[in-house]
């Protein structure tokens, strides 16, 4: 989903450009702030879909402007960028009403991949609710945890499951290796192996092995995607 | 079993202890004072009974000098019934122990050894019932044959007597009583304002410093100890927040310009054509800044696990073992290492998730890295002791003894290690993870290859 109107609000001159280009060369529309006052008084509108937030910032701290923002009533999804210590900054960041976190210094499809993920929330809200994932031939029960593809049933372990619901979930966007950690195990940190590429390449054995299209693809410099190629 | 053991609790308090002591003095005191006054009062009140009974044997014995047999038994008599001597008992027997005279209906079986002063017990009427009262007596001859009796009532001398005994031994108990009660009341509160503190106590070593001691109205000790310690704690807190300030300003100012420097490569990448020598170098650039991120992470982990100032929560350690495990356990079959695990079910501990997660990640990172092909990995999660010990163990090279203290100091990378990537911060990272947790790290010879054990 592109064609979005997000609010950057960054005090650093050369991140805040750079963010400002990229995301408008994939299509949305940038606005930005150069301090938390202007940039909660931009994200207040409604014109605002999405806001990216450092979290120090001049005149109002990045967490203080998110609570301000919530206290409104506003429900505008809000990543935050942080340059701070981590650990638990991470916890607080999400507790102050943000609804994802990146630590700087950031790669531009790791950002690309979570605003994608955000956007999409919203409209993927049914499918939290939704019992039954598809993805062409592929489908996905989380009542009965039963997945086949062309009615062909796959056996997967409870990981590669979870794994594939996450997939699926944001089938057609590229998800990266730490939105996996993530939201799959939970864990925050970048493990020195490819552990994550390995469960992937499992998956991929399981669901594309015995079938002609490849459903799981990899997005070089970025993750995974699944999706139906054309 | 709780209640009984408070109770136990408070019966090994100091100040009941000291309650023990100072009302076994007390009590030992109230024997004193009052046997002295008991032994001074008996000596005074037998002292004039008996100068009475010996003035009125010495006035009959002149009598009987005096008068005939039945003038005496006459005078005997009347002295009976004299109510204005009250107390006073005469008996005058036969010499077949017959009373003849006298207020006293029988000879006492105690008055037959011929011992001058007896003590005897006869019934006096008491309104309408009667009792039996404590008579002494001093007997004497009278005329051939006949003896005479001449004592008094002592029974009040003896309910006097009776009474300051009871009143002794009331004293000495109700003294224990009280120092006993007293000492275990105070001994109950101490205890339980000590359980105050020990409780807030245990929330601050779990790191939570926020929290300050209880303190009362009172200017007692333990409220200046309390004091003085949340004094301490407001001085810590300080400290390690202006520690986190620190730490987050250094971190701000290190990731801003890489992040600039992030931007600004991959700004100037997307002009270029994707197999340009231009493009590669950038490509080089932005793997050392990721380099440096993680190091930095590390770096930054580490100082802030030393610091201590990591939120804590209840961690599922057997959860948090097997997930890991999981989590490796296709990348090192990917590498023909067998990983395997025993974990137990039901393991917690006080900390941070994600801190445990990281130091499991890079045992497991470091010994991937190590181990060769057809080599074995095994993650054991056991109950040893008090607590759960988490130990990975591979076949791999291992670390000499002589090594292993140093490896978990910061940057070290021993020359063997050189040959495979990493920043040198895993172990460090570990080490400082498992002192926040209050664990221990133990490295030892697998016999071949290392073994890590966290004992928390």
């Amino acid at each position: 989903m592109s064609d979005m109107h997000i609010l950057i609000v960054e005090d650093d001159q050369v991140a805040r450009d750079y963010l400002a280009k990229a995301l408008t060369e994939v299509g949305h529309t940038v606005e930005v702030a150069v301090d938390g006052l202007e940039g909660l008084q931009l994200a207040s509108s409604a014109a605002v879909e999405l806001a990216i937030v450092d979290r120090m910032l001049p005149k109002l701290d990045g967490l203080a402007l998110v609570q301000s923002l919530r206290a409104t009533g506003r429900k505008t999804p809000v990543l935050i960028l942080s340059a701070l210590g981590e650990v638990d900054d991470r916890i607080t960041g999400l507790r102050a009403g943000g609804d994802d976190y990146l630590t700087k210094p950031y790669h531009m499809s790791e950002l690309l991949a979570r605003i994608d993920a955000l956007a999409r929330r919203g409209d993927n809200g049914s499918a939290e609710a939704n019992t039954k994932l598809k993805l062409a031939d592929l489908e996905l029960d989380r009542m009965t945890r039963r997945v086949s593809r062309n009615g062909k049933k796959i056996e997967l372990t409870a990981r590669e499951f979870q794994l594939l619901e996450f997939m699926m979930r944001h089938s057609g966007q590229v998800v990266t290796r730490t939105m996996l950690l993530e939201g799959v195990w939970d864990y925050h940190f970048d493990p020195q192996t490819n552990v994550i590429d390995v469960h992937i390449s499992r998956l991929r054995q399981a669901i594309d092995k015995d079938f002609d299209k490849p459903l799981l693809h990899t997005v070089r410099g970025a993750g995974y995607s699944l999706r139906e190629d054309e | 079993m709780d209640q009984e053991q408070r109770f136990l609790g408070v019966l090994g308090s100091s100040p009941f202890r000291i309650a023990v002591v100072y009302s076994v003095v007390f009590a030992l005191g109230a024997v004193a004072l009052l046997g002295a006054v008991y032994f001074a009062v008996s000596q005074v009140v037998d002292g004039s009974t008996d100068n009475l009974i010996e003035a009125e044997v010495q006035g009959l014995r002149e009598q009987v000098l005096v008068l005939s047999r039945s003038d005496f038994i006459e005078l005997i008599e009347q002295r009976s019934q004299d109510q204005d001597v009250r107390g006073a008992v005469y008996l005058m027997v036969d010499p077949q122990l017959r009373p003849v005279a006298g207020n006293v209906p029988a000879w006492p079986k105690s008055a037959a050894n011929e011992g001058k002063w007896i003590q005897f017990k006869v019934s006096v009427p008491f309104g309408d019932e009667t009792r039996e009262h404590e008579m002494r007596a001093e007997n004497f001859p009278v005329y051939a044959g006949y003896r005479m009796l001449v004592g008094h009532d002592v029974q009040e001398r003896q309910d006097v007597k009776n009474l300051m005994m009871r009143g002794l031994i009331a004293a000495v108990v109700l003294t224990m009583l009280l120092g006993l009660g007293g000492g275990f009341w105070m001994g109950r509160r101490i205890l339980a304002q000590a359980g105050a503190i020990s409780a807030v106590a245990t929330q601050i070593m779990r790191g939570d410093l926020s929290q300050r001691l209880p303190v009362r109205d009172a200017e007692d000790e333990l409220n200046s100890l309390a004091r003085e310690i949340n004094g301490m704690l407001d001085k810590i807190e300080q400290l390690t927040l202006g520690m986190r300030t620190v730490l987050d300003s250094a971190a701000h100012d290190l990731r801003t310009p890489l992040n600039r420097l992030q931007a600004t490569a991959e700004a100037a990448m997307s002009q270029l054509a994707p197999s340009s020598n231009e493009r590669r170098v950038l490509e080089r650039v932005t793997t050392e800044v990721d380099r440096m991120r993680s190091t930095l992470d590390a770096l930054l982990r580490i100082a802030l696990a030393e610091t201590g100032t990591v939120a804590r929560e209840a961690v599922d350690l057997s959860e948090l073992v097997a997930s890991m495990v999981e989590l490796y356990a296709p990348v090192s079959e990917e590498r023909g290492i067998r990983l395997e695990s025993s974990v137990i079910a039901g393991a917690q501990v006080q900390g941070s998730r994600q801190l445990l997660a990281q130091a499991l990640a890079n045992l497991l990172d470091n010994a991937i890295k190590f181990t060769p092909e057809g080599g074995h990995i095994r993650v054991v999660l056991r109950r040893q002791g008090a607590g759960p010990e988490v130990v990975v163990e591979d076949d791999g090279p291992g670390i000499p003894a002589d090594k292993r203290e140093i490896v978990l100091g910061r940057r070290v990378r021993l020359d063997e290690a050189r040959k495979f990537p990493g920043s040198g911060l895993g172990l460090s990272l570990v080490a400082a993870v498992t002192k926040l947790h209050g664990a221990r790290l133990v490295l030892d010879d697998a016999g071949p290859g290392l073994r890590v054990a966290l004992k928390f």
